[in-house]
């Protein structure tokens, strides 16, 4: 069964990831833990040290996992798996990392409301927690129906990580599965999207290419796509088209950078979104 | 809720009040067809031209009598709750321990009225709403006139600007796939919550609500205010996004999202929009937006 960890605060976001964390749970057969980290240094306020220091965390910890329980029993009645949450003090990237390894999740969740503004997003994708995490993330941005999953890809590299990591998590669900292959236009204009033939002959324009070896992977492991599209169009016509998809799965290399226009793509989709960095 | 319909003779007002049918059949809503008619200035100081200025002419009269007919043939007779009068024998209590079977007449469940008032348009319009304690203005425009009426009249804008009430000016090129609504703070009314509902089931539509932050980020109770709204519309099964905006983007914002359909925009008094969106911004919104905008107050 696969282990997701769901990183919990007390705010819209983190009840918008536990209620969709959920839904998918539910979908693919997977065991929830949930985390929350209480940052009790970071604007470099110092509590004392030893007992004194000891006692007040104690006090933290307390309040801390009561309010975080507060918010899963709001949704225990349609997530009954739902266990007490894993509650620590410190920094919360460390925190969240070492328990991604220790308790070697398949899957990490939280909450980041979709935002006109991309900063947060690019700081997200850019933190220690997103370029070292083990595991696949999803960034929960809406509250979606989990219809079907859009698969983006690019060049090709991108096929194997993203197929491999997909397969792990949804090898036994019936979601449906679109594959879609996206270029950036490099002029404004009119853009295209395209629905490929899957009965279509090899031989075919990269996009096809790059689709076809995707199906190949998948059809391999029993998972066949519904749908395959060829989309060239801003990131943001991309985006709204993405709309669609209870979730939308990319992979990005650990070491693209935050002009990279993929990045723009994914901050621009409002739904949830799959990333895998391995 | 009263709806008060405000309309000329060009086809953007028929579409309106189309619109306005289905809205009404959802909610069974007190609905008033507003015409207005330009007061004409009397050529000489006779007597008989002073009157002739209050008199009704023109093709207003008639046009109101089909908008009336189009919106009654929105509703099944038998549901109709317009339906004028309705007579028939009905056993009634004289006094106690006496009843006579009398022949009575009820009323329609729901008042539909359809007025002609003379004077300029923006301000017979306002005055209406306010005697009438409207909730919520509707009208059309022309949109290839920069959403103007007749002589290039902005009424739509003014109306927008000026009244009390909520405000929706309905293009009619525009099919409404996803609803935008900007709320900014935790104080919009039960009633907005509602209206919005209805507008999303009456165009099967998506819907999108946008919380503003100022720069320091969301604040707390905004976003309490935001998961309680959430959960009002999941009760009803409807699935909304969330979508954070800042308020110094807040124009590129508008431009960008306005292409959905119908934009609302929470302005109640107090509201963070009533004071970011001066009335020329409301203005240059309703005239230059491809959508339709309400205001809801």
């Amino acid at each position: 069964m696969i282990k997701a960890l769901v990183s919990l605060n007390m705010d819209l976001a983190s009840s918008i990831a536990l209620r969709y964390s959920c839904r998918l749970a539910e979908i693919i057969g997977m065991k929830l833990h949930t985390m929350h980290v209480e940052e009790v240094d970071k604007e470099g306020y110092s509590p004392g040290t030893g007992w004194v220091r000891s006692t007040w965390e104690k006090g933290l910890l307390q309040t801390s996992q009561e309010e975080i329980l507060q918010l899963i029993n709001t949704e225990k009645s349609s997530c009954p798996s739902l266990d007490a949450p894993i509650i620590r003090i410190g920094e919360r990237e460390e925190e969240l990392l070492h328990e991604i390894d220790d308790g070697s999740y398949d899957l990490f969740i939280e909450g980041v409301l979709h935002s006109f503004n991309a900063v947060n997003f690019y700081k997200k994708i850019q933190s220690k927690l997103y370029r070292y995490a083990s595991c696949p993330i999803i960034i929960v941005k809406n509250l979606v129906d989990l219809n079907s999953v859009a698969l983006l890809l690019g060049d090709g590299t991108d096929v194997r990580p993203l197929i491999t990591s997909i397969l792990k998590i949804f090898t036994k669900s019936e979601l449906t599965v679109d594959l879609i292959h996206y270029t950036f236009q490099k002029f404004k204009g009119s853009g295209f999207r395209e629905k490929v033939d899957n009965s279509k002959t090899p031989g075919r324009e990269n996009g096809d290419k790059v689709l076809g070896k995707a199906e190949m992977m998948l059809s391999e492991m029993g998972c066949y796509p519904k749908d395959s599209w060829v989309i060239q169009d801003s990131p943001k016509k991309i985006a709204d088209f993405l709309g669609s998809y209870g979730l939308v799965a990319a992979y990005i290399p650990s070491h693209s950078g935050k002009k990279n226009r993929l990045m723009e793509l994914l901050s621009q989709v409002p739904s949830a979104t799959l990333l895998c960095r391995r | 809720m009263r709806i008060l319909v405000a309309v000329d003779q060009n086809p953007y007002s028929a579409h309106t009040v189309g619109e306005v049918a289905k809205l009404a059949a959802n909610t069974w809503a007190n609905v008033s067809l507003l015409g207005v008619q330009s007061k004409r200035l009397p050529k000489n100081e006779g007597s008989d031209a002073k009157t002739r200025a209050w008199k009704i002419d023109g093709p207003l009269p008639n046009v109101l009598s089909a908008y009336r007919d189009n919106f009654l043939s929105y509703f099944k007779e038998e549901d109709c709750p317009y339906t004028e009068r309705e007579f028939g024998y009905k056993m009634i209590e004289l006094r106690k321990g006496l009843w006579e079977e009398l022949y009575v007449c009820k009323s329609a469940k729901k008042n539909f009225r359809a007025l002609i008032r003379i004077g300029n348009p923006v301000k017979e319009i306002l005055a209406e709403a306010k005697e009438e304690e409207t909730d919520l203005i509707v009208l059309g425009c022309d949109t290839s006139q920069g959403c103007s009426w007749e002589n290039n009249m902005a009424v739509p804008q003014k109306v927008a600007n000026d009244a009390a009430c909520s405000v929706l000016v309905a293009k009619k090129e525009k099919k409404v796939e996803r609803i935008v609504c900007c709320l900014d703070h935790d104080r919009v009314s039960q009633q907005s919550l509602e209206m919005i509902n209805q507008l999303v089931t009456l165009h099967s539509a998506k819907l999108t609500i946008v919380g503003f932050a100022e720069s320091e980020g969301i604040k707390t109770r905004v976003e309490k205010k935001l998961d309680n709204v959430l959960r009002y519309y999941h009760e009803r099964n409807i699935e909304p996004w969330i979508e954070l905006a800042e308020l110094s983007s807040l124009d590129a914002f508008i431009a960008q999202e306005a292409k959905w359909g119908l934009m609302a925009l929470w302005m109640g008094k107090m509201s963070i929009l009533e004071k970011a969106l001066p009335k020329s911004k409301v203005k240059k919104l309703i005239k230059g937006s491809e959508s339709s905008v309400l205001i809801l107050r």
